[in-house]
C-alpha cells in the first residue's frame, strides 16, 4: 500500500465533496440534525395530560382525592362525568389518555383501612401517557392511605409507629443517572446510530461510481484495491469525526448530558467505529450494482438494525436468544456501548477493550471481503 | 392520453424488473424489518442481570431474593461479596440492578418496630430497563412489606382489600407492547418507502441523464408526472397491505374498525407522502441528495407522529406545528381504526385536516414539478 497512491483516490474525493456543496452541506449536516431531532423528542416532559373522573362516592373524602390527584401540571382534569359511556367515548376520541373511577364505598372503606376501591383505565394504545397517569394517580393515593393509618393508630391507641407500617426501608439510587431520565443514556446511544450516515453515503458513492462506469476507471491506473476503497472511506471518516466533536458538544450545551470520561479517547474510538461501520457501508456497496440498489439494502443492513437493534432503546438482555447474537454482530452495538461508557461512568479502555477489538475486527473483515470481492464483481 | 401515460407506466415497470431490488425492498424489506424489530421490541422486559449481596442470609433475606426473581424481570445474575465488586459490574454494564441487603435484616423485619433498610443500586446508564427494574423492584418490596404491616397492625389479610388501585387497560386489555409500537412503526414505515421510492424517481433519471431524453418526448410534463406516479403508487400500497397483513397475522395487532375505511385512506395518505417525494425529486440534483433530504423530512415527521413523545406533552408551538405535519394525523386515524374501533364520526377531523393537507400539498407539489420539469 502506498501512501501516495491514497492521496490520489482520497484527494479527488474531497473535491467532489466540496464541489458539490449541496450534498456536502447535507452529509456534514444529517447525522447531527437527526441527532438533535430525536433528542428534542426525548426531552419532552410528559405533563398535563388529559383525564376524566367518574365518582360515585360524591363524598367529601372521594372530592379531596380528586382534587388532590389532579393539582399541579402533571394530569389535567378534562371532564367529570356521570357513565362509563362517557369514558368509552372520550377515550375514543383520544380527548383523554387516562379515567379515574371512584367506586361508591371509597370513603368508607379507605376509613376503614379495607383498601382503596379505585379503578383506572387507561388508553393502551398511549402507554407513554397512559402509564405516567397510573404512576402519578398511585402516588397520590399512596399519600392519601398513609393519612388514613395515621388516623387510624392514633383512634386504636397501639403502640406502633407509622414508620413502622412500612417495614422496610426502600433506598434506591440510580448511578449515573439518578433521576432516570430516558435522554441521559439514550442521546449518547442514539451517536451510534446517526453516524451510520456517512456509511450510506459511502456505500452511494460506490454504486455511484459503479452506475457510471467510472469503477473501470480506477481499475486500470496502478492504484490497488485496497487502497482505492480505504481512500474512498478516509473522507467520510473526517465528515464523521467533524460529527464526533460537533454531537457531545450539543448533548452537553442543549441537553444538558453530562460527560465523565476522557474525550480523546472517545474521539480516539469513535475513528475505530466509523472505520466498522463505513466499511460495512462499502461491503454494500461493492456488491449492489445501483444506487437504489445500495440504499435499499443500507436500511435493511446498517439503519433500521442500528435503530432499534442495538441495545439503545431495548435491552439485548431482554431479546431472545439469535436476537442477541445478530445484535452482538452490530458495529452499533459496541459503539453504543462505548458512548455510553465513556459519558455516564466514565469508562475506559481498561473496560471497553472488547468492544474496540469487536470493531476492529469487523472493520478489517468487512474491508477485506470488500476488497477481494471487489474485482471479482467487476471481472 | 391514458393510452401515453400507459406507456409511460409501462416503461417505468420495466425499469423496476431491471432494477429489482428497490421495489423488492420496498415490498418485503419492509414486512421482514416490521417482523425484526417488532419481535425485538415488543415484548416484556425480562432477564435482566441482577447482583445480590447478602450479608444477612437469613430466611428473609432469601426471601427478598426469590420475590425480586419472581418478578420475571430480573435473572439472577451473582451474588457479590462486596461493595466493590457491584462497582464493578454496574461500571462495566454487566448488570442494570444490584440488591444489598444488610446485616440484622431478618431480625429486625420479626421486632414489631423494626424498620431495616434494604439499598438497591440500579444502572442509570441503561434507563429503559434501569426504570423496569424500578418498578419491579418497588412493587416486590411494597407487596412484602404490606403483608408485614397488616400482621403489625393486627389487621384481617381476609378483610383487606389491599391498596393497590386496580388497573384497566383499554383497546389493549393484555397491555401487549405490540399493541403500541407495531401500528407505530407501520405507519411510518409506509411515509418512509412512499417518500423514498417518490424522491429517487426524477432524481435518479437526472443524475443518470436520461431526464431530458423523457423530457423531448410528446408527453405533457402532467403524462410524466402520473406515468412516473404510478409504479410508486402500486408498490407502496401492495407494500402497506403486505405489512398490515404481517401485523395482523403474527402480532395479532386487531382491525376493530373498517378496513376499507383504513385502506381508502391509507391510499389517501400514499398520495400526500408521494407528492412531498415528487417535490424532493425535482429540488435534488443526485439520488444521494434525495436521500439525505428524505431522511431530513420523514424523521421531522417522526416526531410529530407521538411514537417518541406525545404530542400533547410538547410546547404550545410544537402542537400547533402538528396539525400541519400529515404523519400526525395518519398515525392518530391508524391507531384509531386498528386499535379503537374508530370510524368516520370519530376520526372526520383527522381525515378533514388530512384531505385539506393533501390538497395544499398535492396542489403545490404538483405546480411545483411540472415547472421544473417544463
Amino acid at each position: 500500500m502506498s501512501f501516495r497512491h491514497l492521496r490520489a483516490v482520497i484527494r479527488p474525493e474531497i473535491n467532489h465533496i466540496l464541489r458539490d456543496r449541496t450534498t456536502f452541506v447535507l452529509v456534514m449536516l444529517v447525522p447531527t440534525a437527526m441527532l438533535f431531532i430525536m433528542a428534542y423528542a426525548l426531552t419532552v416532559d410528559i405533563k398535563h395530560v388529559p383525564i376524566a373522573v367518574l365518582d360515585y362516592d360524591r363524598s367529601p373524602t372521594s372530592r379531596a382525592f380528586i382534587q388532590q390527584v389532579t393539582e399541579g401540571e402533571d394530569l389535567d382534569l378534562y371532564a367529570q362525568v356521570d357513565s362509563l359511556d362517557d369514558i368509552d367515548n372520550l377515550l375514543t376520541r383520544g380527548e383523554i389518555k387516562a379515567a379515574l373511577i371512584i367506586a361508591p364505598d371509597f370513603e368508607h372503606d379507605l376509613l376503614s383501612l379495607r383498601g382503596i376501591p379505585l379503578q383506572i383505565i387507561v388508553d393502551g394504545t398511549e402507554p407513554k401517557s397512559g402509564g405516567f397517569a397510573v404512576d402519578h394517580i398511585g402516588g397520590r393515593a399512596e399519600e392519601f392511605i398513609s393519612e388514613a393509618l395515621a388516623s387510624r393508630i392514633r383512634a386504636l391507641n397501639v403502640n406502633v409507629s407509622l414508620d413502622s407500617l412500612q417495614p422496610i426501608d426502600l433506598r434506591v439510587r440510580a448511578l449515573y443517572n439518578p433521576s432516570l431520565k430516558p435522554r441521559v443514556d439514550i442521546i449518547p446511544g442514539l451517536i451510534s446510530m446517526v453516524l451510520g450516515f456517512p456509511a450510506l453515503s459511502v456505500a452511494l458513492t460506490l454504486a455511484h461510481e459503479r452506475e457510471h462506469g467510472t469503477l473501470e476507471q480506477v481499475l486500470v491506473t496502478p492504484v490497488g484495491r485496497a487502497e482505492f476503497l480505504l481512500g474512498k472511506m478516509i473522507p467520510y471518516i473526517i465528515v464523521g469525526l467533524a460529527n464526533v466533536i460537533i454531537m457531545p458538544a450539543i448533548a452537553r450545551v442543549t441537553f444538558h448530558i453530562p460527560f465523565n470520561g476522557s474525550f480523546p479517547l472517545f474521539f480516539l474510538l469513535s475513528a475505530v467505529f466509523l472505520f466498522a461501520i463505513l466499511s460495512m457501508g462499502m461491503l454494500v456497496g461493492v456488491f449492489m450494482p445501483t444506487q437504489p440498489a445500495a440504499l435499499a439494502l443500507s436500511f435493511l443492513v446498517i439503519f433500521f438494525p442500528g435503530f432499534f437493534m442495538t441495545g439503545i432503546f431495548f435491552p439485548i438482555a431482554s431479546m431472545p436468544a439469535e436476537m442477541r447474537m445478530e445484535a452482538m454482530s452490530l458495529p452499533g452495538t459496541h459503539y453504543a456501548t462505548i458512548t455510553r461508557g465513556v459519558f455516564l461512568p466514565g469508562v475506559g479502555l481498561d473496560v471497553l477493550w472488547p468492544n474496540v477489538l469487536a470493531l476492529l475486527g469487523m472493520g478489517i473483515v468487512f474491508t477485506a471481503v470488500a476488497a477481494l470481492s471487489f474485482r471479482k464483481k467487476l471481472g | 392520453m391514458f393510452k401515453r401515460i400507459w406507456s409511460l407506466a409501462a416503461k417505468e415497470f420495466l425499469h423496476l424488473l431491471h432494477d429489482w431490488w428497490m421495489p423488492s425492498f420496498m415490498l418485503f424489506g419492509g414486512v421482514i424489518e416490521l417482523l425484526a424489530v417488532g419481535w425485538a421490541t415488543s415484548r416484556p422486559m425480562t432477564n435482566l442481570p441482577l447482583m445480590v449481596l447478602d450479608q444477612d442470609r437469613s430466611a428473609a433475606s432469601r426471601a427478598i431474593v426469590t420475590a425480586l426473581e419472581n418478578t420475571g424481570t430480573f435473572a439472577f445474575e451473582a451474588q457479590a461479596s462486596n461493595m466493590a465488586t457491584i462497582q464493578d459490574a454496574l461500571d462495566r454494564s454487566k448488570v442494570n440492578a444490584a440488591v444489598i441487603i444488610p446485616p440484622g435484616f431478618d431480625s429486625k423485619l420479626a421486632s414489631p418496630t423494626g424498620r431495616p433498610s434494604l439499598a438497591v443500586l440500579l444502572n442509570g446508564a441503561e434507563s429503559t430497563p434501569a426504570t423496569a427494574a424500578l418498578r419491579a423492584v418497588t412493587g416486590a418490596v411494597r407487596e412484602m412489606g404490606q403483608r408485614i404491616a397488616l400482621r403489625r397492625l393486627g389487621l384481617d389479610a381476609d378483610e383487606f382489600a389491599g391498596f393497590d388501585a386496580s388497573l384497566r387497560v383499554w383497546f389493549n386489555e393484555a397491555l401487549n407492547e405490540a399493541f403500541y409500537t407495531t401500528p407505530a412503526e407501520l405507519g411510518l414505515m409506509l411515509e418512509f418507502t412512499t417518500l423514498l421510492f417518490a424522491a429517487l424517481s426524477f432524481s435518479r433519471e437526472r443524475e443518470l441523464g436520461t431526464l431530458e431524453q423523457l423530457l423531448v418526448m410528446p408527453f405533457s410534463s402532467l403524462e410524466i408526472i402520473i406515468g412516473k406516479s404510478i409504479p410508486t403508487i402500486l408498490v407502496a400500497f401492495s407494500d402497506f397491505v403486505l405489512m398490515l397483513g404481517a401485523v395482523h397475522f403474527v402480532f395479532g395487532i386487531p382491525v376493530r374498525g373498517s378496513l376499507i375505511l383504513l385502506l381508502a385512506l391509507a391510499f389517501g395518505y400514499l398520495l400526500v407522502e408521494l407528492s412531498k417525494g415528487l417535490v424532493i425529486s425535482v429540488v435534488s440534483r443526485s439520488q444521494h441528495q434525495a436521500f439525505l433530504l428524505v431522511m431530513m423530512v420523514g424523521m421531522t415527521d417522526f416526531m410529530f407522529t407521538g411514537y417518541a413523545a406525545p404530542v400533547e406533552s410538547m410546547p404550545r408551538v410544537m402542537q400547533i406545528v402538528a396539525n400541519v405535519v400529515p404523519a400526525h394525523h395518519w398515525l392518530t386515524i391508524l391507531r384509531g381504526i386498528l386499535l379503537k374501533g374508530a370510524g368516520l364520526d370519530v376520526l372526520w377531523p383527522n381525515i378533514l385536516a388530512l384531505a385539506v393537507l393533501g390538497l395544499v400539498i398535492g396542489t403545490f407539489s404538483l405546480r411545483y414539478v411540472r415547472r421544473a420539469l417544463d
